[in-house]
Parts: structure tokens; C-alpha cells; sequence
């Protein structure tokens, strides 16, 4: 610990341009940022943020610009510096009349910034975004601040002054000329902040040292570092080709009540400071109670503002809470490398598989055995493996909070920009979706909710209060979980859609034949939007209105096997709910065999299994075949025929035909017989194999053999083409 | 890093020349055994509907579902019964995994660079073959057909499609 403290800091510093590190970087500053957006959107509305946001947007600023000055992001470090010095002044001065919305508009402003910078670095370049022009604009918001804080008559707390992490300066040269000091630092009793006067001291010592050790180390970080200096000294050692007298002209304070200068040996340097500084404070565990040191600070808010020491000393305040206060978050949730949780997941599948060879191998049919013990240990073996299962699974599930906190922003940026004044409620926001869903999710998201503020909102507060609603819009964001499907809906309550026009617009686009619009269900009206190139808009504007959207998010959405239903009535709003699995990862399904080959069909589609007679084929002329149930006809499959399966049975009477839906349309399977129902775990079909129609993964059932997984959707389609 | 560099070169090196020789037919093949996973027994073959009759389907592969091509048929060779000998050498070839189905794997030969010569073209008729064959290689008293697995398990039809895609 009492190495030579510049040779730990300077492989810190090699240490600074590991990976690691930048990881670490980009991910706990993309955290804070999220806070950060996550604080200023919830407080949008409210006059002003309270102590706590203030506190606390602070320290996200102050913890970005500490941990960018590291990595040597300078612009960053700039920005968020100079974001820091507003929030200081809020915090300390506390102005009665700050613009509200312009210190929101701002620190999103910044967060932008750092977005895009952090952007940058995961895409390997270099962050060179160009900082001036918020720096400027930051600048000048803060001296008008200050002005009217002038103007009022209230004392300005001391500059908030950026201070030079204090890893960097010293930097050792050996050289023969070199003197070694022990410099030994008492302080008057009653000094303020004795640990920020020891590091001036250091401080003041970068230019004449060559090497510099101290103790304690921590007095930076470590408010209580504070009381050790007062009770028991500061020491020094120093290597320096200056002599004393200088060296006492450079540390000399009015604080200090002696300062010892002595001269040691290099050896005596080299062996650090443990024996000089013995019994420091540097072996003693560091206690932070985090309550008491609430309170501590709840105290100081109140005492009136006192220029000098107590700037520094409210500064060190907050750097202490950031230490407590991280800690056990840190313990709590770790980040994981989603590939190794995808290998984890395997080998569970090999672990199940291997499960079921030796709860079923062969050896134990031998006739006579006596198994009993076997199989209560299989019973145990069997129910760790399962809940094993559940386990992994509920890893991959995540909150769609983040997704959710995007789409807040998005409300915030687009109705401000369209000049409507619009509420944003967003309910059941911690339900959980498969960490691949969520990623498909957030783009479909945000085209609603655009159109959702662009088109669905009135242009005017007037129009809507002619109708008898609210003058301010009303968006409701909700996601509920809901038989093994996660219902995601964007509500307003806005002008709605029109028939008439949608109509129209189809019809004259051609993009509906010559049908009345009688012969339209309301639904199918509704659905015209999502045809490509529909827009009812006739203006495009910044946000949405291109055509382009409604069949994106269609695609989007069923390309993870979701659907999109609408509804609306028009005067009252609208209402798109995203209907989406809970996880691709797994489904439902029940496996079923064709011939040799297992097939699975999603639980969900599947209607009814029944068995019918020769009599309920129909046969046209041209092959086609179709099954006549309870006086309705259905398109019939054949699974053998459409895939060659050989030794499959192909009289209806023998097999079962299944019947299976997909967005209300029916068709009907003939399968051999039903094997089980069983949880699936889809992988895709390797994709050396081209796409075959009709198929949609593949699975392994429990002993080990491969099941294709039949594509519901995909067999509607290709009966419907035909 | 830099260490694990040169662990790599020299896992290459010990790579370099050796090829994973089997015998399909009367001919051997060679493969450079940089590609070669690992040989596993015959194992029961999901057949998948609709594809080229070599591929033969998918195997379980210990979680990772895989498929597997006869090498016999992508030859247009006449297809045999599989036995006990017939193997799965598992390749990896640019992250795709994909079995082939030999009927018996031979050895593991060195052959020096020299002792490789590119396959003479006999016109058009012999040219199915030696689109999959970038050398001969004589070693010993056999002839063995070095293939590229890239041009292996790439299917013409499959470049045209993606060939299209692209110009989409």
C-alpha cells in the first residue's frame, strides 16, 4: 500500500487504455445518463426539480466528468463540467426563478452530447463531437442566473472550481542530485477541512517534486481522512532537488501549526512511509454510515451559505455520499456478457438431454431390478433440472423500463417541437420480456408513439376543447402481461381515424380494389394504415407522415411473432396495442408425428384436434382438397404429401386433423398421432438450410432428437396463395 | 493478448500441412485439418423437408442442432448404406458448423506444400468435381483429392440467390 504511490498511478495510468476499463466506462455512464433522462422527464411538468434531483443530477455529473477526465474524453469532461457548475449553483445558491423548462432543455441538451460521444466511442472512433456551443449556451444561461441572483442581493457562493484529478502530476525522475525529506504537517486543531490543506500542499509540491509518497492516501476521497491528519500529522516524504527553505515557502500555511522538515536516505525513502507514519490511519477499516451522513448534510442545507471553506468542504460531502451510496448497487446487479448466458442456456439443453439418456437408458429395463431408490433420486435430479430451466429463463427476461423511458423522451421532444401541449402516463412499466423481444420492440414503439403525438393529438387546444376534452393532450403508454403474451398499448385520446378517408385514401391509392365500404369491417378499415405506402397525412412532417411506418412496424412486429391490433373511434382517440410473445426463446407446443418426423405446433394456434371420417374431404378436380367441419370448409394440408414423409398415414379416418389459426384465418393438419405437450426451446434452423416454407425452428425434445417446428403463419400464407 | 497471439501462431503451426484424410468410394480426400471440429459416430438424422437431396437433415450435436451433407452425394457419387466405419468429421468453416458423412476417415497425413499440385481440368465434363478439389496431393501410394471446404458446403444456387439479394 505505501509503495511508491507514482509508480501504482503510473501503471493506473497504462492501465487507462485497457478495454476493460472502457467498458466499464461506457456502461456506467449510459447508466447515468438513463437516470439522468429518467429524473428530468419525470420532472418536466413540476416548477422546478427539489433538493434531491438537484443533488443528484449533480453527482451524475460530477461521477461522468470525473470518470471521462480519466479516460481523457476532454470534451466530455467539459460539458458535464460545466453542467456540474449550473447545478452547483442551484444547489448552493438556490435561486427562486430558474426558467424551468430552459434548465430542462439543457441538460437533455448535455445528455444528447454525451450520448453521441459515447456513441462514438463504442463504434471505436474517437469522440471529437464539438463542445463549444453548449458550453457557450450553459455559460450564458448560468451568468443570467447569476444576474438575477445579483440582483436580489443574495452572496454567490465561491466558483466551483474544476479540480485536476490528482492521480497525474507527479512525475518520478530519479536523478543523483535528488534530496529525500520526511515532511511532517500538523494543523491547528480547529482547521477546516485539514485533508484539502494537506492536498494543496502536495499540490503545491508537483513542481519541484520528483517523487512525492503521503500519508494518509486517501485524502481526496476520504472525507475522514480529515480527522486523521489533525490528530496524528501529515506526512511526506519527498524526493526533490529543492532545497528546504523552498519547500517550506511552498507548503507554508497559516493553518498549519509546525511543519518538520528532515532529511532521509534513499533507503529510508524506498521503504515508504509505514515506518514513519506508524499507526496512520491507513490499516483502519473506513466506516461510511450512510444514514448518519444524511442527515449530516440534511443539517448543512440549512445553515446559511457561508463563503470559503464550506464550498470545498459541501463539495467532498457529496463525493463521500457517491462512494456509500454506489457500493451496494454495485453488489446487486452485475452485467453479463450475453453470449456466455447463451452457452449457459445450451448446456442446460445438453444437461436435460443427458438427464433424460439416464433416467431412460436401456440398462434399467432389465427385468427384476429393484429401482426404487433410483428413482427417487431421479424425481430430485428431474426437479433441479427444472427449476435450472426456469432460472436461466428468468435471466433473459428484462423490464421494458428502459424502452418505456425512450418513448417519454420521444413525447417530450415531439410535442414540444410540434408546439402541443401533451401528458404522458405510462402504466405497468416493470413487465418483463425476453431480452431479444425487448430489442425488436423499441423501434415499432416509437413509430407509435410519434404518430400517436403527430397525428393522433389535435393541432390545436382549441379543437379540443370545442369537443369537451382537456385542452392538454393525453397519451397512456401501458404494458401488461397477460397469458403467456405481453400486451403493449399506445393510447390517446385525440381525433382518431377516419373511415371515410382512410377509405378514400386506399381506394384511390389502389391498394383495395373496387370494393363499397360497406364490405369493410371497422377493423379492416383500420388496418389499410399498415399497408405499405398508405399515409393519410398530407403534409410530411419531421416526424412521421412518409407512408413508410405503419407497414414497418408490422413487419417489425410480426417478424418476432407478434400482431398489431387497432382500435379507434373517431373524436375519441386511438388505440394500437403491440400483442408480442413474452420470449422467442421458448414457446408452448405440443409435438406431434408425421411418418418418422416430429413436429411441433405453438399451443396458442391449435383449435381443436378431432377425428373425422373419409366423408369430410371435399375433392375439386385440380387435387385441391378441403375438410368440411360442423358445415364450415377448411383449406386441408397434408404434412406427408407437402414435405415427403414416408410412411405417414394419409386416411383421414386413421390420423387426427388439427385445426390451426392464425389472424382468424383456419386451416386444417393431418398429423399420424400426438406425442406431447411439452415446453419448446426454439432454435433457428441453421442457416446453411435455405428457408423451407412452412417451418419456423427447430427444437430438441427430450431424448435427444430433433423436432422441426411448423410455421402456422407461414401454412396460412402459402394456402391462401393458392 | 500478445501472448495469447503467439499461441495461436503456433497452434497454427502445428496445423500447418496436416489434413484430416478419408476415404469415400475408392478415392481419398483430404481436408486441411484447421477446419475440423471434431468426428463423431453416425447419429440418427432428422431429414428436413425441401432442400438438396445431400444435405441429409440435422443432428444434435450436444445442444447445437447442425446440418449434415453426404459428401458421396455432393459428389453426384452413387450413395451407399451407412455402417459402423461411417463417420461425422464436424467442420467449422467460417463459423458455420456443418457435418459431412464420410464413409471411413483414414489418418491424419503431413503434406508438405510442395507435394500439392492444383488439379489438372480435363475440360468441361470433369469440372462438378473440381470446383470442391483446389489440389492433388501424392503421398504415399495414394492419390488424395484436397478439398476447400468453402466451396464445399457453398451451394451455387444459394451465391445466385444472395448475388441477387445484393443487387436488390
Amino acid at each position: 500500500m505505501d509503495n511508491a504511490i507514482s509508480e501504482k498511478e503510473k501503471n493506473m495510468a497504462e492501465e487507462f487504455n485497457v478495454d476493460g476499463m472502457l467498458d466499464m466506462f461506457l456502461y456506467e455512464s449510459s447508466q447515468l445518463l438513463e437516470n439522468l433522462e429518467s429524473i428530468i422527464l419525470e420532472k418536466q411538468d413540476a416548477e422546478c426539480f427539489d433538493d434531491n434531483d438537484i443533488n443528484e443530477i449533480f453527482r451524475i455529473m460530477h461521477t461522468i466528468k470525473g470518470s471521462s477526465g480519466i479516460m481523457m474524453y476532454e470534451n466530455i469532461t467539459k460539458v458535464t463540467h460545466k453542467l456540474e457548475d449550473v447545478f452547483y449553483y442551484l444547489r448552493e445558491s438556490q435561486p427562486d426563478n430558474v426558467p424551468h423548462m430552459e434548465l430542462v432543455e439543457h441538460v437533455l441538451a448535455v445528455s444528447d452530447f454525451v450520448n453521441g460521444e459515447l456513441e462514438k466511442i463504442r463504434e471505436g472512433s474517437s469522440p471529437d463531437g464539438k463542445e463549444d456551443k453548449i458550453l457557450k449556451d450553459l455559460d450564458s444561461f448560468l451568468k443570467r442566473l447569476k444576474g438575477e441572483i445579483k440582483e436580489q442581493g443574495i452572496r454567490l457562493p465561491r466558483e466551483n472550481k474544476h479540480e485536476e484529478p490528482s492521480q497525474f502530476y507527479i512525475a518520478p525522475m530519479a536523478s543523483d542530485e535528488s534530496h529525500f525529506y520526511r515532511i511532517i504537517i500538523h494543523y491547528r486543531n480547529d482547521t477546516q477541512m485539514s485533508n484539502i490543506r494537506a492536498y494543496s500542499a502536495t499540490y503545491a509540491l508537483k513542481d519541484v517534486a520528483e517523487d512525492l509518497l503521503y500519508s494518509p492516501e486517501d485524502i481526496i476521497s476520504n472525507e475522514e481522512s480529515a480527522d486523521v491528519i489533525l490528530a496524528e500529522g501529515f506526512y511526506m516524504l519527498l524526493q526533490t532537488k529543492a532545497g528546504k527553505e523552498e519547500i517550506l515557502q511552498l507548503i507554508s500555511s497559516t493553518e498549519a501549526e509546525t511543519t518538520d522538515i528532515d532529511d532521509i536516505t534513499a533507503e529510508e525513502f524506498g521503504r515508504g512511509l509505514v515506518e514513519v507514519a506508524q499507526g496512520s490511519s491507513d490499516d483502519k477499516p473506513i466506516v461510511i454510515d450512510l444514514g448518519e451522513e444524511k442527515t449530516e448534510e440534511g443539517k448543512k442545507k440549512d445553515e446559511p451559505v457561508v463563503p470559503g471553506d464550506y464550498v470545498v468542504k459541501s463539495k467532498e460531502t457529496g463525493k463521500g455520499k457517491t462512494l456509500a451510496k454506489n457500493q451496494p448497487k454495485k453488489q446487486t446487479i452485475i452485467s453479463v456478457n450475453v453470449e456466455k448466458m447463451d452457452s449457459l442456456m445450451d448446456m442446460i439443453g445438453e444437461l436435460v438431454i443427458a438427464q433424460a439418456v439416464v433416467l431412460q437408458n436401456p440398462d434399467l429395463k432389465v427385468p427384476g431390478l429393484d429401482l426404487t431408490n433410483f428413482q427417487k433420486a431421479a424425481g430430485q435430479l428431474s426437479k433441479i433440472t427444472t427449476d435450472l430451466q426456469e432460472v436461466i429463463m428468468s435471466l433473459r427476461m428484462m423490464p421494458l423500463t428502459n424502452v418505456f423511458q425512450k418513448m417519454r423522451r420521444i413525447v417530450f421532444d415531439v410535442s414540444r417541437k410540434l408546439g402541443k401541449d401533451i401528458e404522458l402516463e405510462v402504466i405497468g412499466e416493470n413487465t418483463e420480456v425476453d431480452k431479444n423481444i425487448i430489442e425488436h420492440v423499441s423501434d415499432p414503439l416509437m413509430h407509435l408513439v410519434r404518430n400517436s403525438v403527430d397525428h393522433g393529438i389535435e393541432e390545436n387546444a382549441e379543437d379540443r376543447i370545442a369537443l369537451g376534452k382537456p385542452a392538454k393532450g393525453k397519451i397512456t403508454l401501458e404494458a401488461k402481461n397477460e397469458g403467456g403474451k405481453v400486451y403493449i398499448s399506445v393510447k390517446d385520446d385525440g381525433k382518431g381515424l377516419n373511415k371515410q378517408k382512410l377509405y378514400d385514401k386506399a381506394s384511390s391509392n389502389g391498394l383495395i380494389g373496387d370494393k363499397d365500404i360497406t364490405e369493410f369491417e371497422d377493423s379492416e378499415i383500420f388496418r389499410f394504415i399498415t399497408l405499405p405506402g398508405f399515409s393519410t397525412k398530407e403534409q410530411v412532417t419531421e416526424y412521421s407522415g412518409r407512408g413508410v411506418g405503419m407497414d414497418v412496424v408490422v413487419k417489425d412486429i410480426q417478424a418476432i411473432g407478434g400482431r398489431l391490433d387497432i382500435a379507434s373511434k373517431e373524436g375519441n382517440g386511438s388505440e394500437m396495442t403491440l400483442v408480442i410473445p413474452l420470449t422467442l426463446a421458448i414457446i408452448n407446443g405440443i409435438v406431434v408425428q408425421v411418418g418418422g418426423s416430429a413436429f411441433v405446433i405453438e399451443t396458442a394456434s391449435v383449435k381443436e384436434f378431432i377425428r373425422l371420417g373419409e366423408d369430410s374431404v371435399v375433392q375439386e378436380p385440380d387435387g385441391e382438397e378441403y375438410i368440411v367441419i360442423r358445415g364450415d370448409c377448411y383449406p386441408f394440408v397434408r404434412l406427408s404429401d407437402k414435405y415427403h414423409i414416408d410412411n405417414a398415414i394419409d386416411k383421414i379416418d386413421e390420423g387426427i386433423v388439427v385445426v390451426v389459426e392464425h389472424e382468424g384465418k383456419q386451416i386444417c393438419i393431418l398429423i399420424d398421432k400426438l406425442l406431447q405437450e411439452q415446453e419448446i426451446v426454439v432454435k433457428p434452423i441453421p442457416s446453411y438450410i435455405k428457408k423451407v416454407q412452412g417451418l419456423s425452428g427447430c427444437t430438441q425434445l427430450g431424448d435427444g432428437s430433433i423436432a422441426l417446428i411448423l410455421d402456422v403463419a407461414g401454412l396460412v400464407e402459402s394456402e391462401e396463395r393458392r | 493478448m500478445a501472448e495469447g497471439l503467439k499461441e495461436e501462431l503456433q497452434e497454427e503451426d502445428t496445423q500447418k500441412g496436416k489434413f484430416m484424410t478419408f476415404q469415400t468410394g475408392k478415392e481419398y480426400f483430404g481436408i486441411s485439418i484447421s477446419y475440423v471440429n471434431e468426428i463423431i459416430s453416425m447419429q440418427p438424422i432428422t431429414a428436413m423437408p425441401e432442400v438438396e437431396d445431400y444435405i441429409k437433415g440435422l443432428i444434435n450435436l450436444r445442444g447445437k442442432i447442425i446440418p449434415v451433407i453426404d459428401v458421396r452425394a455432393r459428389f453426384k457419387m452413387e450413395p451407399i448404406e451407412y455402417n459402423d466405419r461411417t463417420c461425422i468429421i464436424v467442420i467449422n468453416v467460417k463459423t458455420t458448423m456443418i457435418g459431412l458423412i464420410v464413409e471411413k476417415i483414414a489418418e491424419v497425413d503431413t503434406i508438405e506444400e510442395d507435394d500439392i499440385v492444383p488439379p489438372p481440368s480435363l475440360g468441361k465434363k470433369d469440372k462438378e468435381h473440381n470446383k470442391y478439389v483446389y489440389g492433388l496431393a501424392k503421398t504415399g501410394n495414394t492419390v488424395k483429392l484436397l478439398l476447400d471446404p468453402e466451396k464445399l458446403i457453398r451451394d451455387e444456387d444459394l451465391e445466385l440467390l444472395e448475388e441477387m439479394q445484393e443487387e436488390e
